[in-house]
């Protein structure tokens, strides 16, 4: 195993060079006039910008030049770990990854056991009670948060919870949060706000933190429980109607171990799968969730950055989800082999 | 039937419990504001946006000040005095200015202000002068220069700047007398004598006070001392022209702040927020709110509940969603605020015509137009008629914008109620178009397209309106009109290849010359986009009128200049008025103090705090 584990990471430089050619590829078809918007953002900042400073501000970020040497020029940084600046997020790109991965990162986390537990659970009940109500019941709930538009719902959930109720408002933190977190006393050991606020002593930030992830949690999870569900529901309906669980049953074990001993075990290779691309996707940033509720996540940064043609960040980005995609394609790769003992990584 | 009475029921409860829910005065001394503006820079001298002058405006301080919501009245702030002919410190026909410096006023790091760090500042400025920022306010007055670039080219007579340097960027040794020489002008525009600030313009220039007052973050003034510590321009003549132009993130001052103003900066979290805190050792008395967070959210949805619920105490509100607050409690709607801004069409005299996908066959054969469709003034003036003000303003402003008469806006010199306007007059269109192009225009028709940069709605209804009527008139005007990204945009108007396209203008100061110079002179920040024939135009008719009213310091004789402008410019036509805007502000009742001040970028929270009703 450790031999494939090495040997995928060893792809890993060619697949990034890949993915970062293909994008500035594609900035061929932009003239550098058109790459010029994301450092000119609206037409108000033309006021006292004469054609011969856009020559010069296209100079100076060597725009005009072959696009290999461009290439090339941004690989060399590269190795410095150097990412370049990125002028929409007002930082360096490295900085601004960092700066919001966390965000996203708590995010995710905290949403992969509502999301992908509770959707299998609701898959397996499904499978369970196959066309009776229950399992109509819970496909069309599910089935519904699956076309309702993220932001429809999300903007719904957010006015229940915060608009009504008043309990789960928009942002990262409250301001008094805010303010304990800023201050020097808070150590930042990992940016997740409520890990650094139980490791900090400070309950109080960590329960702020985690009341603002309730609402976008909600929201994604009533999104995706449909995508989990359906899966988990057929590749359950096929585990069950195997030979091995007629035995287990003519055998005699109880039907509770049958579901979840022997069924679900042999179903959730597929669900694996799929879950690992929802964590990737939820790492990824969710736009529309993280925009309707204020969250400060990665996603909104890399909209705005490709929106305004940001080219360094948008490779900084790109180069950061290649990374994470083969990196978690190789932990599911893994995590089968500890689910299926049939499945050897050679 | 019984889901639907449910879904009823649970409906009636929370339309119930959120009219209950009136927000309390939540925190007391600190003021949110949910907006989605994009604070760019910190550095007051490379600032040209509203949203990061309006942290300046809190943080840093000025001479002087706008007295309340008047633009023609000062008040001493780090001056003593306002300088005028009267109290003797405008001298020599308006060429030079006298400022006094307030003593015991220091930085929010302790350092004292020095008239020292005052004349620090105006040259920082100068030399900084970045592209594309706001340094030609006071390189015109002070140096008769609109850029350090221009400077430079006229008197070392070199090509360009960079030509200066040699390969690895040292300056060449037979400009570095030259560039001594410019540095000593510099030098000597601003100049300390013992604790007052002399300015000495090159001619006299009626807005040069406007150039000064707070809300100008070029005027700014910051530590000589701080500054060089955080590696900035040292104040000496050696290697000045290191410090020009700077990259914006290796300007020392892009994240950091130190000015004498009632707030200082606590953090800047880029793209989410920008904290400030209450100056305790403030000159004056310390402001009445403790902190003040600028909070950046996109969502309208979630801007108009953070104000509903009292956690934000003013929210940015995009006109169109104005009716969904009318009615909520405990929220202040002002409207009618004039604003010193105005939104034109421009026609491209010299259109572009090479791989130019917009002017369709590039002849006048009813299938395009050519290059210079619109020099001819019978066009243009064809196209002003087509323009309905009333429709527009009622549909697209709810009324709430004015038809200006003239480029120079209401609420400034040498605006004219009664100067001469376009009126929509399909007769007169007709009339215009028909003697237009011999005839050829009428007879042939045309085709072209008017390109919006996407999601400006004012802009696409205004392009369309115009196609309409134009087709309306007679079936072989053609326009089309399409929404692109806006780089496709930047990129097709630089290269010249837009017909005509829609800009506006905000004020720098408030001043006539600040509208007549960038629309109507030769040398004006859109002219350059309206061909070479507007530039001859301009040249002819506008540059000899827009420098006689900068000569003269009388308002009364100044106004009767600008008055003939704006006439010439109706008869010229070389672009649409299309409105002036009044401006809304919306906040929480409990925010008191308020006022208004078209030249501010943003609020001043000096002036606010909060108490319940």
């Amino acid at each position: 195993m450790l031999a494939y584990i090495v040997r995928r990471l060893l792809i890993l430089p060619f697949i990034l060079i890949g993915v970062t050619f293909l994008v500035f590829f594609m900035m061929q078809f932009l003239d550098p006039v058109q790459r010029l918007a994301a450092y000119i953002k609206s037409p108000e900042e033309l006021k006292n910008l004469s054609s011969e400073d856009i020559e010069r501000l296209i100079k100076r970020y060597g725009l005009d030049r072959p696009l290999w040497v461009q290439y090339l020029e941004w690989v060399k940084k590269i190795v410095h770990l150097d990412l370049g600046w990125s002028e929409v997020a007002h930082q360096p790109v490295k900085d601004a990854i960092l700066s919001r991965f966390p965000a996203t990162l708590e995010l995710a986390l905290f949403a992969v056991f509502p999301v992908i537990w509770v959707g299998i659970w609701l898959g397996v009940i499904s499978a369970v009670h196959r066309d009776r109500l229950l399992d109509q019941v819970i496909r069309v709930f599910a089935i519904i948060g699956w076309s309702l538009p993220s932001f429809v719902f999300g903007i719904f959930i957010l006015f229940i919870l915060y608009g009504v109720l008043g309990l789960f408002p928009p942002g990262r933190l409250s301001l008094w949060a805010q303010a304990v977190v800023s201050s020097q006393e808070f150590k930042s050991y990992t940016g997740l706000l409520v890990i650094d606020g139980i490791l900090n002593g400070r309950f109080d930030v960590a329960l702020d933190a985690l009341r603002h992830l309730v609402g976008p949690i909600i929201t994604l999870s009533y999104l995706w429980w449909a995508f989990i569900l359906r899966i988990t529901r057929s590749s359950m309906l096929e585990a069950l109607n195997k030979e091995y669980i007629t035995t287990a049953r003519a055998k005699g074990v109880p039907e509770r171990l049958v579901i979840h001993r022997h069924a679900k075990r042999n179903a959730l290779i597929p669900v694996v799968t799929v879950a690992g691309m929802m964590v990737l996707g939820l790492l990824g940033g969710v736009v529309i969730t993280e925009t309707i509720f204020d969250y400060p996540g990665i996603g909104r940064l890399a909209a705005t950055a490709s929106q305004q043609l940001d080219y360094p960040l948008i490779l900084g980005i790109t180069l950061f989800y290649g990374f994470l995609l083969v990196v978690g394609n190789l932990i599911v790769d893994v995590l089968y082999a500890i689910i299926d003992p049939r499945v050897r990584l050679e | 039937m019984r889901t639907g009475r449910f879904l009823a029921l649970s409906f009636a409860v929370i339309l119930v419990f959120s009219s209950l829910a009136i927000a309390q005065l939540k925190n007391p001394d600190t003021i949110v504001i949910a907006t989605i503006g994009d604070v760019s820079t910190l550095d007051p001298h490379f600032s040209y946006d509203t949203a990061s002058g309006e942290i300046i405006y809190n943080v840093y301080e000025n001479l002087i000040a706008y007295k309340g919501e008047s633009l023609t009245e000062f008040v001493p702030l780090l001056a003593t005095e306002v300088p005028s002919f009267e109290n003797g410190l405008i001298k020599d026909g308006g060429k030079t200015y006298i400022f006094p410096i307030r003593k015991g006023v220091k930085f929010h790091n302790g350092y004292e202000l020095t008239p020292e760090d005052v004349a620090y500042s105006f040259k920082r400025c100068m030399i900084l002068d970045r592209s594309g920022g706001p340094s030609w306010m006071l390189l015109d007055p002070l140096l008769g220069y609109e850029s350090i670039k221009d400077l430079v080219r006229d008197k070392l007579k070199v090509p360009s700047w960079e030509d200066l340097f040699t390969q690895d960027g040292k300056l060449k040794p037979e400009y570095e007398k030259g560039m001594r020489e410019i540095y000593e002008m510099i030098d000597r525009a601003v100049e300390v004598q013992d604790d007052k600030v002399v300015f000495r313009l090159v001619k006299p220039y009626p807005p040069f006070l406007n150039i000064l007052a707070q809300g100008a973050g070029w005027s700014a003034i910051v530590s000589k001392k701080w500054c060089v510590e955080q590696g900035d321009w040292p104040g000496t003549p050696d290697e000045w022209w290191k410090y020009h132009d700077p990259q914006k993130e290796k300007d020392p001052l892009y994240e950091k702040m130190n000015g004498t103003g009632p707030f200082k900066l606590v953090e800047w979290k880029k793209g989410e927020y920008v904290k400030l805190e209450r100056n305790e050792a403030y000159w004056r008395e310390p402001a009445k709110i403790r902190q003040v967070v600028i909070r950046r959210v996109d969502e309208w949805a979630t801007r108009r509940m953070l104000l509903e619920k009292g956690d934000a105490d003013a929210v940015y509100v995009p006109r169109q969603y104005l009716p969904q607050i009318e009615k909520m409690k405990g929220i202040r709607i002002i409207r009618g605020l004039p604003t010193l801004a105005i939104e034109v069409v421009l026609f491209n005299f010299n259109i572009r015509v090479e791989g130019n996908a917009y002017i369709g066959s590039g002849k006048l054969d009813g299938e395009g137009i050519p290059s210079d469709f619109f020099s001819d003034v019978h066009v243009r003036k064809g196209f002003c008629y087509l323009f309905d003000w009333d429709t527009y303003i009622k549909e697209v402003w709810n009324g709430e914008a004015l038809q200006p008469t003239g480029i120079v806006p209401k609420g400034l010199l040498g605006y004219d109620p009664n100067g001469p306007k376009y009126s929509f007059n399909m007769e007169k269109a007709k009339e215009e178009f028909m003697k237009a192009w011999n005839g050829e225009v009428w007879n042939k028709g045309f085709k072209f397209t008017i390109l919006y940069n996407a999601g400006n709605e004012e802009r696409r209804i205004a392009a369309e309106m115009l196609a309409r009527n134009a087709r309306k008139l007679n079936p072989k005007f053609k326009i089309e009109v399409r929404g692109v990204q806006w780089s496709t945009y930047l990129s097709d108007l630089t290269k010249g290849n837009l017909p005509l396209f829609i800009m506006g203008w905000l004020a720098d100061y408030p001043d006539p010359h600040n509208f007549v110079q960038p629309f109507l002179g030769s040398k004006g920040a859109f002219m350059a986009y309206q061909g070479r024939n507007a530039v001859d135009l301009a040249k002819i008719e506008f540059d000899p009128l827009i420098e006689k009213a900068m000569e003269i310091v009388d308002p009364k004789d100044r106004e009767k200049i600008y008055f003939e402008i704006q006439r010439k410019e109706f008869e010229h036509a070389p672009h649409i008025l299309l409105y002036q805007a009044m401006g809304v502000h919306v906040s929480r009742t409990w925010i008191k103090g308020w006022y208004y001040n078209p030249m501010r970028p943003g609020g001043d929270f000096y002036s606010l705090y909060k108490s319940a009703d």
